[in-house]
């Protein structure tokens, strides 16, 4: 019976992926990536990582179909509603990133399945050094203590993109239309309830991260989905200057936790020594706010956000 | 209970097929945007089977994220057509009823 699970997911992933990238109308293709997100959490969750399920369903439910909606939008609200011409050239580079995708993809496939399990010596090791740091979910330690100049990448990769997305769209003061905002009473009352509750969960995941499935990337997508839902609701506006709270949200995250490594560092501990639990806490939250500002700026493709909109 | 739980996972997988059909065929943005908001559902319950079946209660947090954050999505959707593509590009509905 497991394997008739496996199976009908493992092929409706597959099926989902190619009907996402192929469809002939665009919605479909949206709608089509949707699903996939929602059985991209099933395949985690039969695959025995809750954390990976956790975030697969708050940035897929929270922040990527609200995105690609809104996309679908600007397009046709920029009138960029026809196909860019077929050329030769485009796609002969279309060929050749595809081709060097599917290389790295199927490299990476390659070490997952050479991947040695638990039972190795790292995981031993691991299962080893972790009751010694206070935290009980190995994921978080393995994050945070064991290897976290990787997580401090991965955070600062964030912010790049970040900077990256503000350097295309340019000095543009005019941010991207957004479509007018949903303020009928239904919506109301449903950002009254869910706005307080993604904050809630949100510093539950990462309270949670510490000894249960969890943690800073979760809880940051949950934050990110409350501001969606604050921008689709018009409680937020995109604004064009970046205030100064924002500016520290966005790299609070890589500041504090390169910061707390310096400090050990001139303690005289190794680079990146993290001094205790409350340091694991410390660290993640300003990884979690990094993480929902920098997804919500990205959804509103503005450099600020402001509560009042712009006339 | 071990032989029913995955017996109705799999019922509702084989839902999820039924549904996609009509995510396929449409006609209508509405139509797929319904089935989508189905699958949403359908998730949240095989999520709440697996964490009994596989004894793992963090997917019931997974299933409560989907809970909460399910409308975001389709106040997306709502915005996008009342934000006049479908007014403007009839092509929106003729999109759903072609290819």
């Amino acid at each position: 019976m497991s394997l008739a699970i496996d199976l009908l997911i493992a092929t409706g992933l597959v099926v989902l992926a190619w009907q996402a990238l192929v469809g002939g109308s665009l919605f479909r293709g949206i709608v089509m990536f949707i699903v996939f997100g929602l059985t991209m959490a099933l395949a985690w969750a039969r695959l025995g990582s809750p954390d990976l399920a956790m975030a697969e369903a708050a940035i897929g439910a929270g922040v990527t179909g609200a995105l690609l909606m809104i996309a679908y939008w600007r397009l046709r609200a920029l009138g960029a509603n026809r196909p860019a011409p077929r050329s030769p050239l485009r796609a002969r580079v279309a060929l050749g990133v595809g081709l060097l995708s599917a290389v790295l993809v199927a490299m990476i496939g390659l070490a997952a399945v050479g991947a040695i399990g638990p039972g190795g010596e790292a995981g031993q090791a691991l299962a080893e050094a972790l009751p010694a740091t206070g935290l009980g979910n190995p994921i978080t330690g393995v994050l945070v203590i064991f290897r976290n100049l990787d997580t401090l990448l991965e955070v600062a990769v964030l912010l790049a993109a970040y900077v990256a997305s503000r350097a295309v769209m340019g000095d543009d003061k005019a941010a991207l239309p957004l479509p007018p905002a949903q303020d009928a009473p239904l919506v109301g009352a449903l950002v009254a309830v869910l706005a307080p509750l993604a904050v809630l969960v949100a510093i539950y995941l990462l309270k949670a991260g510490s000894q249960l499935p969890g943690g800073a990337f979760q809880a940051g997508a949950v934050l990110a989905a409350g501001g969606v839902l604050l921008m689709l609701a018009g409680r937020l506006h995109p604004a064009p200057l970046c205030g100064v709270g924002l500016r520290i949200a966005l790299v609070a995250g890589t500041v504090v936790f390169s910061g707390v490594g310096l400090i050990m560092l001139a303690l005289g501990q190794p680079l990146l020594a993290i001094p205790g639990t409350w340091a694991v806490y410390l660290i993640e939250t300003a990884m979690m706010i990094s993480i929902g500002a920098t997804l919500v700026l990205l959804f509103a493709g503005s450099a600020g956000l402001t509560g009042t909109p712009r006339r | 209970m071990t032989v029913l739980l995955p017996a109705v996972v799999v019922f509702l997988l084989l839902n999820l097929v039924a549904g996609l059909w009509r995510v396929y065929t449409g006609p209508s943005a509405a139509d797929r945007m319904l089935s989508a908001l189905l699958f949403g559902s359908t998730t949240v319950a095989i999520l709440l089977l697996l964490a009994q079946w596989q004894d793992s209660p963090a997917l019931r947090v997974a299933a409560l994220l989907f809970v909460m954050l399910a409308a975001i999505t389709s106040i997306a959707f709502v915005a996008m057509v009342q934000g006049g593509a479908a007014r403007r590009q009839p092509a929106t509905r003729a999109n759903g009823t072609k290819s």
